[in-house]
């Protein structure tokens, strides 16, 4: 089989993973190496589903020994399979950086014979790429589900990322679609990978030279809409692998509907809104300091459609409202709808040294069609007065002029779907007040 | 009323900021000369460029203002704005006057558009540094044609350098016929321009439809969304990518 072909499989097969970023590492080419990591990362292109191509996305072989109901390359399916050579993708790799087309690597593969025997394969190709070829550009490398901890161990030495995909938010979820995948196959390298983690960074404190271990650290991906789960449970074991596993990033991907089966949900088209709003959830747990337990509860278990989760959960405390941009803090400030942490940052900066009126705010970038209802600006207030929760909540929806005009192929699409190079918090600095 | 015209240069824009302290009239404007209209009612002054003068100016920025000024300075230059160099100057009179906290003064309208600038001229060089396509050429020189907005070829040649210090590349900015050549770690920005096409290296076809094809496989069929697609990559940057051949900047 050739290698355009084998490109065409195992890059296609590839796409359903979401996690595109190359951010959060910053490994330095050696002098006579090829390459390095750029801290904020770096998009290269974007393909025409708009998401941002920032590494070259493959799997190493799409022949599959498990069988997970949601999948392309189940077992079971009548799909044209392939697998790549350890050298063939170095070379797709070296070929593709050099030209400047990608950022660096992203491999995943089907489980090939068995977990550890294909977690041996991924691990070989990846140390061939930085010992022989002398790549020093970003690799994000996927665990195996059930791979020995030793080739964990190994992978991490190579890989700047690497993650474990959860798929299905519960175990309930992983038995009725993925029967050959547990909780504890997918939970216990993820802890592994954190503790080593941890343990890096402290002989990095004593040993400047100690090796490098994930410098970019672990990810997650989630499928939304394949199983009952609701937002709120997949927002809290999102906030708990923030608290406890410190992940860099959870991915969300609208279940695509690929295959036929009873026990899978039948629709038309994936959940892109969902999606988008669990995205926009899970920033505000992430960068603007909110609770999951804020944002949603047992009564009302599902993010609103209509509106974002930022002025969802403002009208539910309309009590804390108006605040006065000169005087407000800014943890209340980015709270505001409409106030993101850039405006933000630019009112607390500017307000030291004049007053803020209503014309710096909008030359600020504060969204005032929908910061004027929560604000008062010198104490003045702009929003409309004897106003209750329902009508600002109309006056807080897109208009369906805005809807019509962002409407692609019959399928909703207000905003990006998918945030294009995805920041950690501890990248918002360089990212947001970079600038400043 | 009296305007100042300098030539062009950076070194001419703090020329004349120079001159703005030390003659007489004060300038209600600062232009490049390649922008001046005809104004009955303006006096305009010619300024010539000083290597001194512009390096004393340089330098008070970076000691009595910061470093981070300078260069939200220079890359406000690099917009090439009409309106950057008279912003240039009333931030750093500001700025002389406030010291580094001149960057907090965001209720300033020449301090907030110098900001505004900087970041412009700042994001169009981080999406550059992913945009820029390398062809292989026949004499092993890596080559990428782009025609960026502002004038950010100075800012982006370091992150190559670092990246592919073994490999020889230029990448040439055919708006401004200026080009960055690299060659073993070094770099120089010159005039650059050429009249035929170059003769691309034979395994260069291959990997350029390996990588289109990838492009055309990786995208979800039911997701399709153009318009998500051009608000990231916007179309005027078509033009020299592999993966979206011959597609013409569309006004």
């Amino acid at each position: 089989m050739d290698l355009h072909t084998k490109l065409k499989i195992l890059g296609a097969a590839a796409k359903y993973d979401v996690s595109c970023s190359s951010s959060g590492s910053s490994r330095r080419n050696r002098s006579s190496g090829l390459g390095n990591a750029s801290l904020p990362g770096i998009c290269h292109s974007w393909s025409d589903d708009g998401r941002c191509i920032s590494l070259l996305k493959i799997l190493f072989t799409n022949h599959c020994a498990f069988n997970c109901l949601y999948c392309v390359n189940r077992a079971t399916a009548d799909v044209p399979r392939a697998t790549f050579t350890p050298d063939e993708v170095a070379q797709l790799t070296i070929n593709f950086y050099k030209r400047n087309y990608i950022e660096g690597l992203f491999l995943s593969s089907a489980v090939y014979k068995n977990p550890n025997y294909t977690m041996e394969l991924l691990v070989t190709t990846v140390k061939k790429l930085r010992k022989e070829y002398q790549f020093n550009g970003y690799i994000h490398l996927k665990v195996i589900p059930g791979a020995d901890p030793l080739l964990i161990a190994e992978a991490g030495k190579y890989a700047d990322r690497i993650s474990v995909n959860i798929e299905l938010p519960s175990s309930q979820g992983l038995q009725l679609l993925a029967p050959q995948k547990s909780r504890d196959s997918i939970i216990r390298p993820m802890e592994f990978i954190h503790s080593k983690i941890l343990q890096t960074r402290e002989e990095r404190k004593l040993y400047k030279n100690a090796p490098l271990f994930v410098p970019a650290g672990q990810t997650t991906q989630l499928i939304v809409g394949a199983t009952p789960d609701n937002d709120l449970k997949i927002l809290k074991l999102s906030e708990s692998l923030y608290n406890h596993f410190s992940l860099k990033r959870v991915y969300y991907s609208a279940y695509v509907p690929v295959t036929q089966h009873p026990n899978l949900p039948s629709i038309a088209s994936p959940p892109l809104m969902r999606e988008h709003r669990l995205y926009q959830a899970d920033w505000l747990v992430r960068v603007y300091g909110f609770k999951a337990d804020e944002l949603l509860d047992e009564n009302q278990p599902l993010l609103d459609t209509e509106i974002d989760p930022k002025s969802a959960w403002a009208l539910r405390n309309l009590h804390l409202f108006p605040v006065e941009v000169n005087r407000a803090d800014y943890e209340m400030l980015i709270r505001v709808p409409g106030i993101g942490v850039r405006s933000a940052k630019r009112i607390i900066a500017a307000r030291r040294y004049s007053t803020i009126d209503f014309d710096i705010l909008k030359r600020f970038g504060v969204v005032l069609k929908r910061a004027r209802h929560f604000i008062t600006c010198n104490g003045k207030f702009y929003g409309e007065r004897n106003i209750n929760e329902l009508t600002l909540y109309q006056m807080l929806k897109p208009t369906a002029k805005q809807q019509n005009s962002t409407k692609v192929a019959g399928e909703q699409l207000t905003f990006p779907s998918l945030y294009p190079q995805l920041f950690q918090p501890e990248d918002v600095h360089t990212v947001i007040t970079g600038e400043m | 009323m009296v305007y100042y015209v300098y030539d062009g240069s950076f070194e001419g824009l703090l020329t004349a900021i120079y001159e703005a302290y030390y003659r007489q009239e004060e300038p209600e404007k600062i232009l490049s000369d390649d922008n001046i209209q005809d104004n009955l009612f303006v006096q305009y002054v010619y300024i010539n460029t000083d290597q001194q003068k512009a390096q004393r100016v340089y330098d008070a920025i970076v000691h009595k203002i910061s470093s981070s000024a300078a260069k939200k300075v220079l890359y406000a230059f690099l917009s090439e704005a009409q309106d950057a160099g008279t912003a240039i100057y009333r931030y750093l009179k500001l700025g002389f006057k406030m010291g580094k906290s001149v960057d907090s003064a965001l209720a300033d309208p020449y301090v907030f558009r110098i900001h505004v600038l900087h970041k412009k001229v700042s994001q169009e060089a981080g999406k550059m540094l992913g945009l820029i396509r390398f062809r292989l050429l026949k004499n092993g020189i890596f080559y990428a044609p782009i025609e960026p907005d502002f004038n950010i070829l100075g800012i982006i040649a370091p992150h190559f350098k670092r990246r592919m210090p073994t490999q020889d590349w230029i990448i040439h900015d055919v708006k401004r016929k200026l080009a960055a050549f690299h060659s073993q770690g070094q770099y120089a920005i010159l005039p650059f321009e050429f009249k035929e096409a170059l003769p691309l290296d034979d395994e260069e076809f291959d990997y350029q439809t390996l990588w289109k094809e990838y492009f055309q496989n990786i995208a979800i069929k039911s997701r399709i969304n153009p318009r998500l697609q051009r608000q990231f990559m916007p179309v005027r940057y078509w033009k020299y990518l592999i993966e979206k051949p011959g597609t013409q900047t569309k006004s």
